[in-house]
């Protein structure tokens, strides 16, 4: 499903919002229950919205770039007249939202059509979506795998063709994992570019929003709708609309791989995955990342007390009715002492001017995005270096150090997993790093891997 | 120096922060407390000097 193509359709009165949505809305009818990835279906408000842009086209008004494309967000985004779950049992006591958060106004300014909600780890601490309240979500290309998280649901429903884009939360991976694990783009841009406002937090600092899409010109669609001046968002930094485009011209980039911390801790298609990029880009330049592993303990303690303190008022008077994976990091979380905190947050700011040295001599660097592909629902452990390891907290040892920082990344698919010898020939997929503001660069050697065949989303196989 | 002990830390922080701990959840409070405990003793290794602020910078005002 292409969002771009789908919208020059309705905008050109070829095709009928209307039918888009009744068609969207049987498929998830029919499908959903494979993925679990819809919390909650807004049929009424799709029917409505659909209606609305065939209305504009019927009277020669501009419906919007996004005009009649079917759309989810996570379900952490409030979305007027539902309740904001968060993933999270306690939050169905919460009212329903009163209006919706700042990025699905933009999207539905242009046009889009709002079909629901979508499942997510608790409160967002978790890489799995396996989610003890509302299952977990299953990953399209074997429904015995995680789709990854936290926005394992946002993947989902993208990879498994249930609407064409989604959006995700990203505090320490939350959308760069799932992409990688479904095969799809994801962009997990500069801390402070999309206002987050109407968005349940989890770790402020760190707290990202951004979209996911099978395409890679959806996924700068939807990127350039998204971005809007917000004063609500305090994290908002406005440096002005950044409009992309994705042309694949990098003849001007200087392109380096990450080693060190990104070429240990994983499995061989994780570094297959890079080498593959790499091959493709002519690029044989490496460049050192310093103290990634520092970056990542100090986002680790940051997270977890940031996270648990917003929580607090109910980890002191209904902890049961935390999901049991959250629960103990939360509670411990919350008795961190304040010298492990101040550390981290000085420590951070050290390795982020480090870092961003290395941006001197380099536009993108290519990493890892997950160090393996989707692991079996349910498996707890995983063998990485001879060493038995917990699988979960591992998924972001490669995302951790650059959203600590807030760097922008596209999560780009490597469009033949099979051949490039994955495991099942289940999808993996690599991180391009920009520095901060640089997401224009990361669309043009996006679009230049996507034109080498290199990247792209890999179909679902039967 | 004594040795770090995370469920009596654990017990003795959450009083002091109005916390109640159930004995069940005790075992999963330590294990996530001894592992945040390796990862503060991973940053006390980065060498700082007194200029080295922390992340957050206060900001009074947007600028007008």
């Amino acid at each position: 499903m292409r969002a771009a193509a789908l919208a020059a359709e309705i905008r050109a009165g070829t095709r009928r919002a209307v039918d888009v949505v009744e068609e969207r809305l049987a498929d998830i009818a029919a499908r959903n229950i494979s993925f679990n990835a819809f919390t909650d279906v807004t049929a009424d408000r799709a029917r409505a919205e659909a209606a609305a842009v065939d209305v504009k086209v019927a009277a020669g008004q501009d419906p919007g770039l996004l005009a009649g494309v079917p759309v989810a967000v996570k379900n952490l985004f409030d979305l007027k007249g539902i309740t904001t779950l968060a993933g999270a049992k306690i939050e169905r006591d919460t009212p329903p939202a009163s209006r919706d958060a700042f990025l699905v106004r933009q999207m539905q300014a242009q046009g889009a059509v709002m079909l629901g909600a979508l499942n997510m780890d608790e409160y967002a601490y978790g890489f799995t979506t396996e989610n003890e309240h509302f299952g977990p979500s299953h990953n399209p290309h074997d429904l015995t795998r995680m789709a990854g998280g936290s926005s394992g649901g946002s993947a989902a429903a993208v990879a498994g063709g249930l609407v064409a884009i989604t959006l995700g939360s990203d505090t320490n991976g939350s959308i760069r994992v799932p992409a990688s694990l479904c095969g799809i783009w994801g962009l997990k841009p500069t801390y402070g570019r999309l206002s987050r406002q109407g968005a349940f937090l989890f770790a402020a600092s760190f707290d990202h929003l951004g979209p996911f899409a099978r395409e890679l010109m959806d996924l700068a669609l939807s990127y350039n709708v998204l971005q809007g001046e917000d004063r609500e968002d305090p994290a908002q930094r406005w440096v002005g609309k950044q409009l992309v485009r994705p042309e694949p011209e990098i003849g001007d980039l200087r392109i380096a791989v990450a080693d060190d911390h990104f070429m240990r801790g994983g499995h061989a298609e994780g570094f297959a995955a890079v080498q593959a990029v790499a091959r493709a880009l002519g690029t044989t330049r490496r460049v050192t990342i310093p103290d990634a592993g520092m970056g990542r303990a100090a986002a680790f303690l940051i997270t977890m007390a940031e996270g648990a303190n917003l929580h607090l008022p109910n980890l002191r008077i209904r902890p049961d009715d935390f999901d049991f994976a959250t629960r103990d990091r939360f509670l411990a979380g919350a008795l961190l002492p304040a010298q492990w905190l101040q550390q981290a947050q000085r420590v951070r700011a050290a390795y982020r001017a480090k870092a961003l040295r290395v941006f001197d001599d380099v536009d993108v660097i290519i990493a890892p995005a997950t160090p393996y592909v989707a692991p079996e629902i349910g498996q707890n452990m995983i063998e990485v270096e001879g060493v038995n390891i917990p699988v979960r907290p591992n998924l972001g040892v490669y995302t951790q150090p650059i959203s600590c920082i807030g760097l922008p990344v596209i999560a780009a698919p490597i469009a033949d997993p099979v051949g490039l010898g994955t495991p099942g020939g289940m999808p993996i997929g690599v991180q391009l790093i920009g520095a901060p503001w640089a997401e224009d660069k990361l669309f043009r050697v996006a679009a230049m891997l996507e034109k080498l065949g290199v990247c792209a989303s890999p179909a679902v196989r039967d | 120096m004594t040795e770090f002990d995370p469920e009596a830390y654990a017990k003795q922080a959450a009083a002091a922060v109005g916390l109640p701990l159930h004995p069940a959840h005790l075992p999963g409070i330590a294990m996530n407390l001894a592992l945040a405990a390796r990862m503060a003793a991973l940053i006390e290794q980065v060498k700082l000097s007194p200029a080295d602020e922390a992340a957050p910078i206060f900001v009074a005002g947007r600028a007008p």
